[in-house]
C-alpha cells in the first residue's frame, strides 16, 4: 500500500524523474511529439508551433516571476526586442537566421538586465509598474526609432533556410521549435538543481533571509532577469523567423498580460505549469471558436451573439479555474496523480 | 447484443447508406459544388464598432447571391469567425481555413493584412481587406493583395488637392497650410509621406503629427496645429478619437477646415461629435447609404426583406458588400472560362477586371497584372444637418 512518495537517498531526492509513472509518461509524450506532425494537417501544426513558442516564452517568464518572485509586465516588450533584433540582423545585414536568433537571445538578455536594475529597490506592485514602463519604452522605441526598426511599418524577414531546407514551413518549423522547447525544458529543470536556481527560489521565498544566508541579491536578481529575458528573446526571434514578418502590433501590453495569465493559470514556479498554461491559453480561444462554429451550423439564429459569448466564456473559464484551484493547472494535475496513486484509500 | 438492438442497428445502417447515396446523386447531377471563401472579422476587438457592419455586408452579399442561385450555379460558402483584432488568432483562423480548402480570403485590418501577406503569397490565396495601405500595392511584396478602396495615400492626396483648390477659390494668394493628424500606427502613418510630397510639390505648406493613444483630449495637438497656422486639417484615424478632436476643436475655437479620410468619415463620427461634426469634409471611397446611387439598391432591398434598412446598416455595410462582390466577380470569371477554381486562377481573373461597375458606390474598379490598385478616385462629402452630403464628383489622385 502506497501512502505517498518517500525517498531514502539524496540521489533519489534529487532525481528529475522519481517514479516509474513519470518515466512512462515522458516516453509517451516524446512519442506523441514525434508522431504528431505526420498525422496533423497544417492547421494543427500552426497551433502546435504557436504553443511551442508560447511554452518557451512562458518558461522564460516563469523563471522570473514564478521562481524568483520578480513580477514582470514587460514580456511583450522583451519579445519585441528578440523579434526585431533577429529580424533586423537577418533582413538588413544578411546574417543567417540561426546566428541572428542567438544574437537576439543575448541582446534581449542584456536589455532585460538593464530594465531589471530597478528590481533591487522595487518589489511587488511597484516592480510591476516599473516593468510596465519597460514594455512601453521598448514599444515606443520600436515605433519611433525609424532608422533602426523601420518605424511602424512591418519588417519583412527572409525565409530561414538550413542546408537548403526552408525552416518556416509549418512542418519543418515544428521540429525546430519543439527541439528548442526540449532543450529549454532540460536546461531550466536543471537550472533549479544548481546553486543559481536555489538562490532564485530563496529570493522569492524571503529575500532578507536569502541575503543573510549570503545570496547576493543584486547579482541574482539581475541574473534572473537575464536568464528569463534570454528565453523570452528566443520566443520573440522564433516568431520573427516563423511568420517572416515583424510588426509592433504583435507585442503590445496584451501579450504581457496573456503570458502572465499563462503562468498564473498553469502554476507559478513550475515548468510543467508553464507547459499547461501556455497550451491552455493558446488553445482555449481555438476550442471556443470551433465550438461556436459547430453551434452556428445547428442554430444559425444565435450567430451574431456567439463572438460575445466566446469572449465571456474565455474570462469565465479563467476565473473558475483560479477560484477552484488557485495554484493552477499544475496543482490540478498533481491532485489527479495523487488520487490515482493513493486510490482507493486516499486521506 | 439483443435482437431488438440488432434490428434497430440494421435499419440505421440501411438508412444512412440510402441517405448517402441520395446526397451523392443530388450533388453530381447539377455540379453545384460550393466555392469556399474564408473570412476573418473584428466583432469584439478594438475596431469592432466598424468591423461588425462590414462583416454583415460581406455575409449579406453572400446570402443575397446564394438566394439568387450563386455564382454560375455554384453557391459561395463563407467560413468566417471573429478574430478580435488579434494577429495570432488571425493566423490560426487563416491556416485553419486554408487547410479546409478556401480559394480566396477576406481580411480586415492593417495588423492581420500585414502579418498574413507573406503567407498568402506563398499559398496563392487572393486577399481583400479593408486596409487600404499603399504598402500593399507593392507587387513583389504583396502579389496576392487587392485593394478595393482608394488607398490612404490617394485619399490624402485628393484631400490636399481639394484644399489647395478651395484655398485659391476663396481668393487667397498665399500658400495654404495643411496639417495631417493621424493614428499612431502603420495604418495612420501610411499616407504621410505621399501627402507631404504632393502638398510640397503643389504649393502648400505641410505638417504631420501623430495622435497619442489613450489620451482624453487633443488640446496639445490642436495647439501645435494652431502655431503652424493650419488652414486645413486632414484627419486619418478611426471615428471615436476623431470625434474627440472635433469637439475639442469646437470648444477651443479652432477655425480650420477638417477633412476626414475614410475610417473617420462615417455615421459613427456624426453620432459621437454631434454639432462639432457640422461642415466637416469626408473622403469617402464608398458612397454612404444617404447618397442615392444604383449600387445601393440590391443591398437595400435585401435588408428590407429582413426588416432592416441600409441607413441603419451604415456605409461600412456597403463597403463589405462591394468588396465581396468584387472578389465574387473574379471567381465568376474563372468559372465562365471553365477553369479550375483556385487562388492562382482567381488572381489572374481579377487582373482582367476593367471598369467593373459598383453602381457608383465607388468609381469603376480596374486591376491589371502590374497593379492591384482598384481605384484612385473618390467623391468628397460634407456633413450637413447630421448627414454626409455629396459635394463633388469623382476626384482622381492623379
Amino acid at each position: 500500500m502506497i501512502s505517498g512518495i518517500f525517498h531514502s537517498t539524496y540521489e533519489k531526492d534529487m532525481a528529475l524523474r522519481r517514479t516509474h509513472a513519470q518515466k512512462i509518461r515522458l516516453v509517451l509524450i516524446v512519442i506523441f511529439i514525434l508522431v504528431f506532425p505526420f498525422l496533423a494537417n497544417r492547421y494543427y501544426l500552426t497551433l502546435a508551433n504557436q504553443v511551442g513558442i508560447a511554452v518557451i516564452g512562458a518558461i522564460g517568464l516563469n523563471i522570473l516571476v514564478g521562481y524568483t518572485g520578480q513580477i514582470s509586465l514587460g514580456q511583450g516588450g522583451f519579445m519585441a526586442v528578440g523579434a526585431y533584433t533577429a529580424g533586423i540582423l537577418t533582413a538588413r545585414m544578411g546574417m543567417p537566421w540561426w546566428a541572428s536568433t542567438i544574437v537576439a537571445c543575448f541582446a534581449t538578455a542584456l536589455v532585460g538586465t538593464v530594465f531589471g536594475i530597478p528590481s533591487l529597490r522595487l518589489k511587488g506592485l511597484y516592480l510591476a509598474i516599473a516593468t510596465l514602463a519597460a514594455q512601453e519604452i521598448i514599444l515606443w522605441a520600436v515605433k519611433n526609432w525609424d532608422a533602426l526598426t523601420g518605424g511602424v511599418d512591418a519588417l519583412v524577414v527572409p525565409n530561414p533556410e538550413l542546408f537548403g531546407i526552408r525552416m518556416n514551413t509549418d512542418f519543418n518549423f515544428y521540429w525546430l521549435v519543439w527541439i528548442l522547447v526540449v532543450i529549454v525544458t532540460i536546461a531550466s529543470v536543471n537550472l533549479f538543481r544548481t546553486h543559481f536556481g536555489r538562490a532564485f527560489i530563496a529570493i522569492r521565498d524571503q529575500d532578507i533571509a536569502a541575503s543573510v544566508m549570503g545570496v547576493d541579491l543584486f547579482k541574482y536578481k539581475l541574473l534572473a532577469f537575464a536568464v528569463s529575458s534570454f528565453l523570452v528573446g528566443l520566443a520573440g526571434a522564433l516568431t520573427a523567423h516563423y511568420r517572416s514578418i515583424v510588426t509592433w502590433e504583435r507585442f503590445t501590453v496584451d501579450v504581457s498580460v496573456t503570458y502572465l495569465a499563462m503562468i498564473i493559470i498553469g502554476g507559478l514556479g513550475s515548468i510543467t505549469g508553464s507547459y499547461l498554461g501556455a497550451t491552455f491559453m493558446t488553445l482555449l480561444p481555438v476550442v471556443l471558436t470551433n465550438l461556436g462554429r459547430a453551434v452556428k451550423t445547428s442554430f444559425p439564429v444565435i450567430d451574431s451573439i456567439i463572438p460575445f459569448v466566446q469572449q465571456g466564456m474565455f474570462g469565465l473559464v479563467i476565473i473558475l479555474f483560479l477560484i477552484l484551484e488557485p495554484e493552477g493547472l499544475n496543482k490540478i494535475w498533481k491532485n489527479i496523480k495523487d488520487y490515482f496513486r493513493l486510490w482507493p484509500f486516499s486521506y | 447484443m439483443s435482437r431488438k438492438i440488432k434490428s434497430v442497428f440494421f435499419v440505421l445502417v440501411i438508412a444512412s447508406l440510402v441517405l448517402t447515396a441520395c446526397g451523392g446523386g443530388g450533388g453530381g447531377s447539377e455540379d453545384a459544388t460550393p466555392i469556399k471563401v474564408g473570412a476573418i472579422f473584428d466583432l469584439t476587438g478594438a475596431t469592432g464598432d466598424v468591423g461588425t457592419p462590414y462583416s454583415e455586408g460581406v455575409k449579406g452579399y453572400v446570402e443575397w447571391l446564394n438566394a439568387k442561385g450563386g455564382v454560375e450555379g455554384h453557391p459561395i460558402e463563407l467560413v468566417s469567425a471573429d478574430y478580435a483584432y488579434k494577429v495570432d488568432v488571425a493566423e490560426q483562423l487563416y491556416s485553419q481555413y486554408v487547410s479546409e480548402g478556401v480559394v480566396a480570403f477576406m481580411g480586415w485590418g492593417t495588423g492581420d493584412t500585414e502579418a498574413l501577406r507573406t503567407k498568402i503569397a506563398e499559398d496563392k490565396i487572393p486577399f481583400m481587406s479593408a486596409s487600404y495601405s499603399a504598402a500593399l500595392l507593392d507587387m513583389t511584396a504583396a502579389p496576392y493583395n487587392f485593394l478595393i478602396g482608394t488607398s490612404y495615400s490617394d485619399q490624402a492626396i485628393i484631400a490636399v488637392r481639394w484644399a489647395i483648390d478651395d484655398w485659391a477659390a476663396k481668393g487667397n494668394s498665399d500658400k495654404p497650410k495643411v496639417a495631417l493628424i493621424h493614428h499612431n500606427s502603420p495604418f495612420g502613418q501610411s499616407p504621410v509621406e505621399d501627402a507631404k510630397a504632393f502638398a510640397e510639390a503643389n504649393g502648400a505648406e505641410f505638417m504631420s503629427l501623430p495622435m497619442p493613444a489613450g489620451v482624453t483630449d487633443f488640446v496639445a495637438e490642436l495647439a501645435q496645429m494652431q502655431t503652424f497656422g493650419a488652414n486645413y486639417v486632414i484627419v486619418h484615424t478611426v471615428s471615436s478619437p476623431a470625434a474627440v478632436l472635433l469637439k475639442d476643436a469646437k470648444s477651443q475655437g479652432f477655425g480650420a477646415q477638417f477633412i476626414c479620410l475614410n475610417w473617420c468619415a462615417d455615421e459613427i463620427l456624426v453620432n459621437l461629435a454631434g454639432d462639432a461634426a457640422e461642415g466637416v469634409m469626408g473622403a469617402l471611397p464608398f458612397a454612404p447609404p444617404t447618397s442615392p446611387v444604383p449600387g445601393h439598391e440590391a443591398a437595400a432591398e435585401f435588408l428590407q426583406g429582413q426588416g432592416k434598412t441600409l441607413e441603419a446598416a451604415t456605409l461600412h455595410y456597403t463597403q463589405g458588400w462591394w468588396t465581396m462582390a468584387t472578389m465574387v466577380e473574379g471567381i465568376r470569371r474563372v468559372l465562365a472560362d471553365g477553369k479550375e477554381v483556385n487562388g492562382e486562377n482567381i488572381r489572374a481573373a481579377l487582373e482582367t477586371i476593367q471598369n467593373f461597375s459598383t453602381g457608383d458606390v465607388t468609381t469603376a474598379i480596374s486591376f491589371s497584372a502590374t497593379s492591384h490598385k482598384g481605384n484612385n478616385a473618390l467623391k468628397l462629402f460634407q456633413v450637413e444637418g447630421g448627414k454626409w452630403t455629396e459635394v463633388s464628383d469623382f476626384i482622381s489622385a492623379e
